[in-house]
C-alpha cells in the first residue's frame, strides 16, 4: 500500500468519529424547528417551541435551580478538590492513604447507592431536603473528579520550581500564589469544568435528595417523558448550545486581544 | 486588600442565597409532587391568586421511584399524583391521610361509573384525577380488515411493524382479557394460558415498547401499537391516519388519583387543590389541555365536540362495562414477574 492510502486511514476515523459525536447535536437542533409533536416527521420549520418555551415557567425554574446548584458546587469542589490534590500529592503518610481511598470511593460507588445512602442520612439528621441538600450531595462527588484531575497536573509538576522560588526571595504564599497556581491552573479550570458538566447532568442522586420546590432540569426533562412535550427540550438545548459557542469564542476573541496587547 | 474584598464579596453571595431561601413566608406554599405537564399552568395560576399562596410543582418519573423516595423519609410533599395501584400500596402501609369529604363539596361531581370500578370507591384516602384506556392503535390506510380485538396481534401480514407495552400486568393483562379472564387473576391455569398468548404474540412483535410507540406510528414506522388512550390522542393530532379501538373482549382502566400523605403540612390548602381541581369547568378545561380524561361527570358537557364523539374517550355502555383497573396483587405480583421474565427471556 502506498503511503497516501494509509494516510487516509486517520482522516477518515476522525471524520467518522466526529460524526458519530456531532450529529445527534445536530438532529437536535433541526427538529428543534420542526412544527410536530413526536418530532421524526418533519411537518415544517417553525419557532413554535420557542414561542411555547418562553412561557413555561417550570422549565426555567428548573434551569435556574440546575444552573445554581452546578454553578455553587462547582467552586466549592473546585476549592476542596484542589487542596485534597495538594495534600494528597506532598504527603504520604497512611492517612493519606486513607484520605485517597476516601476520595476515589465516590468514583466507583454507583449512584443509585450513593443517592440513597445521602437520602438516609439527610432523613437521619433531620434535614428538609431541597437545594441545600443537592448541593452537599454535588460537592460531595464533584470533588473527587477535581481531585483527580488536579492531581494528575501534579504528577508532572516539577517541585523543583517551588524551591527555586523559595530561593529567590518568595514566602509561602507569593509561592503559591504566583508559581504553583498558574502552573496546575489548567488542571483545576479542567476539574471545575467536569465537576460543572457532572452537576448539571446528574440524574439520579439529584433524585433521591431533591426536595420540595428543588426540581433541577434533569428531574423534569425525565418525567417531561410521560405527558410532556419533548420538542420544548430540544429548543432549550439549541439555546443552551448557542450560549456554550458564544461563550467560547468570546473568550477566545478576548484571550487573542489580550495577547495581541500584551 | 484583595483578600479582604473576596471574603466581602463572598459573604454578600451567601446571604443572598440565605436572602432567597428565606423570603416570601408571608404566603402558604403549596409543595405538590407529580408528572410533569399534569395540571394546566393557567389553572394553578387561578388558584394561586384564588386562595393567596404559592403552589410549588415538583416531578417525578415512575411510581416506583416517587415511592421509593417517600418510604426512605423524604417530607415536604403536601399533594401526590400516584397511579391507583401505587396508591393502594401506600395507603395499605400506612403513608396516606384520610380525606376529610366535608372540605371536598365538589367530590359530588365525580362519575359514578368509574368510582365502581375504581379501587377506592368511596374515596376515603384518594381522588381519581385523570383515566386513560389501554387499546390498540393502527394506521387505517395501511392495515386492511381491522377487528377491534385483541386477536389483531395475531396478524402476520403485519409482522415486525407491531409494538406490545413494555408492561408486564398490561401486556399480560391483554392476553388474559383476550382468553376471557380478568386481568387480576391469580389462577395458574388461566396465567399459563395467557403466557401461552403472549409468546405467540411475541412472533410477530417488532418490540416491547413504552415510549417509541408514539413516534413510531406517527411516522408510520409501525403499523399496529398496543398503547394508552391518552397518548394515542395526542398523537392523533399529528397523524389523521391512526385509529384507536378499544377491543371488544375488554381492556384496562389506569388512572392516577390525588392523595395528601401523612406528613403533609398543608394538608387544608391540598385539599382545597383537589377540590378545585375537581370544578367542572376547570376539570373540562385542564381535559382538554392534557388530552387525558378527568372522571367528573359533570364536566363531560363542558368538553369540546371531538373528545366527546371520540369513542376512544366515551366509549358505549357495553364496552366500557368490560374495562377493568389493575390492582395491586401483593404476594401474587411474584407469578406475573416469573411469566413475564419467561415472555421476555424466552425464545
Amino acid at each position: 500500500m502506498s503511503a497516501s492510502r494509509r494516510s487516509l486511514f486517520p482522516v477518515a476515523m476522525t471524520a467518522l468519529v466526529l460524526l458519530f459525536l456531532y450529529i445527534p447535536i445536530l438532529v437536535l437542533i433541526l427538529y428543534s424547528f420542526n412544527d410536530g409533536r413526536f418530532s421524526v416527521r418533519w411537518d415544517h420549520a417553525s419557532l413554535k417551541w420557542y414561542r411555547r418555551l418562553l412561557h413555561e415557567r417550570a422549565i426555567w425554574h428548573a434551569l435556574r435551580n440546575s444552573l445554581l446548584i452546578a454553578v455553587t458546587a462547582t467552586l466549592t469542589s473546585t476549592v476542596l478538590g484542589t487542596t485534597a490534590a495538594l495534600a494528597l500529592h506532598r504527603y504520604r503518610s497512611r492517612l493519606q492513604k486513607v484520605h485517597y481511598g476516601l476520595v476515589y470511593a465516590p468514583l466507583v460507588v454507583p449512584d443509585i447507592l450513593a443517592g440513597m445512602s445521602l437520602l438516609l442520612l439527610f432523613v437521619a439528621c433531620g434535614v428538609q431536603l431541597g437545594m441545600s441538600t443537592i448541593y452537599l450531595a454535588h460537592v460531595s462527588f464533584c470533588v473527587s473528579y477535581v481531585t483527580m484531575v488536579v492531581l494528575a497536573r501534579l504528577q508532572d509538576f516539577d517541585v523543583s520550581v517551588i524551591e527555586a522560588a523559595n530561593d529567590l526571595g518568595a514566602n509561602t504564599w507569593q509561592a503559591t500564589r504566583y508559581v504553583l497556581l498558574p502552573l496546575l491552573l489548567p488542571g483545576i479550570v479542567a476539574g471545575g469544568l467536569l465537576a460543572f458538566t457532572l452537576s448539571l447532568d446528574d440524574f439520579v442522586i439529584t433524585f433521591f435528595v431533591s426536595g420540595p420546590g428543588s426540581t433541577t432540569l434533569p428531574l423534569y426533562i425525565y418525567s417531561m417523558i410521560r405527558h410532556g412535550n419533548p420538542p420544548l427540550i430540544n429548543a432549550l438545548s439549541t439555546l443552551l448550545i448557542a450560549v456554550t459557542f458564544l461563550a467560547v469564542w468570546g473568550s477566545q476573541r478576548l484571550l487573542a486581544k489580550q495577547r495581541k496587547d500584551g | 486588600m484583595k483578600k479582604t474584598r473576596w471574603m466581602h464579596g463572598l459573604v454578600c453571595g451567601l446571604l443572598a442565597l440565605a436572602a432567597v431561601g428565606c423570603g416570601r413566608k408571608e404566603k402558604a406554599v403549596l409543595h405538590v409532587y407529580t408528572w410533569a405537564d399534569y395540571v394546566k399552568p393557567e389553572l394553578v395560576q387561578r388558584f394561586e391568586q384564588e386562595n393567596n399562596c404559592q403552589v410549588v410543582i415538583d416531578t417525578f418519573d415512575s411510581n416506583e421511584a416517587m415511592y421509593a423516595k417517600i418510604k426512605a423519609g423524604a417530607t415536604g410533599y403536601d399533594l401526590l399524583f400516584p397511579s391507583s395501584y401505587m396508591v393502594k400500596l401506600m395507603n395499605d402501609q400506612g403513608m396516606l391521610q384520610p380525606l376529610d369529604h366535608a372540605q371536598l363539596p365538589n367530590l359530588s361531581h365525580l362519575d359514578p361509573d368509574y368510582l365502581k370500578v375504581a379501587l377506592d370507591p368511596k374515596m376515603e384516602h384518594s381522588v381519581p384525577y385523570m383515566l386513560t384506556y389501554t387499546g390498540i392503535a393502527y394506521l387505517e390506510s395501511r392495515v386492511p380488515n381491522p377487528e377491534a380485538s385483541w386477536a389483531m396481534f395475531d396478524r402476520e401480514d403485519l409482522k415486525g411493524r407491531v409494538t406490545m407495552l413494555d408492561d408486564m400486568r398490561e401486556t399480560i393483562g391483554a392476553a388474559l382479557k383476550f382468553l376471557g379472564y380478568s386481568l387480576n387473576t391469580s389462577d395458574d391455569k388461566q396465567l399459563e394460558e395467557a403466557k401461552e398468548v403472549v409468546l405467540r404474540w411475541r412472533k410477530n412483535l417488532a418490540k416491547f415498547e413504552n415510549e417509541q410507540y408514539k413516534s413510531g406510528i406517527a411516522s408510520s414506522e409501525f403499523l399496529l401499537v398496543h398503547g394508552y388512550s391518552g397518548d394515542i390522542l395526542q398523537v392523533q393530532e399529528e397523524n389523521e391516519d391512526i385509529v384507536f379501538v378499544l377491543p371488544k373482549e375488554g381492556f384496562s382502566i389506569s388512572c392516577d388519583d390525588m392523595v395528601i400523605p401523612k406528613e403533609a403540612k398543608q394538608a387544608a390548602l391540598a385539599h382545597a387543590f383537589i377540590n378545585f381541581l375537581h370544578d367542572p369547568a376547570v376539570a373540562a378545561e385542564n381535559s382538554e389541555f392534557i388530552y387525558y380524561l378527568c372522571p367528573n361527570k359533570d364536566c363531560y358537557e363542558l368538553l369540546p365536540e371531538e373528545m366527546r364523539e371520540d369513542p376512544a374517550v366515551f366509549p358505549p355502555a357495553e364496552i366500557r362495562a368490560k374495562g377493568e383497573v389493575i390492582a395491586d396483587l401483593g404476594e401474587v405480583q411474584a407469578k406475573y414477574v416469573k411469566i413475564w421474565d419467561q415472555i421476555k427471556g424466552g425464545e
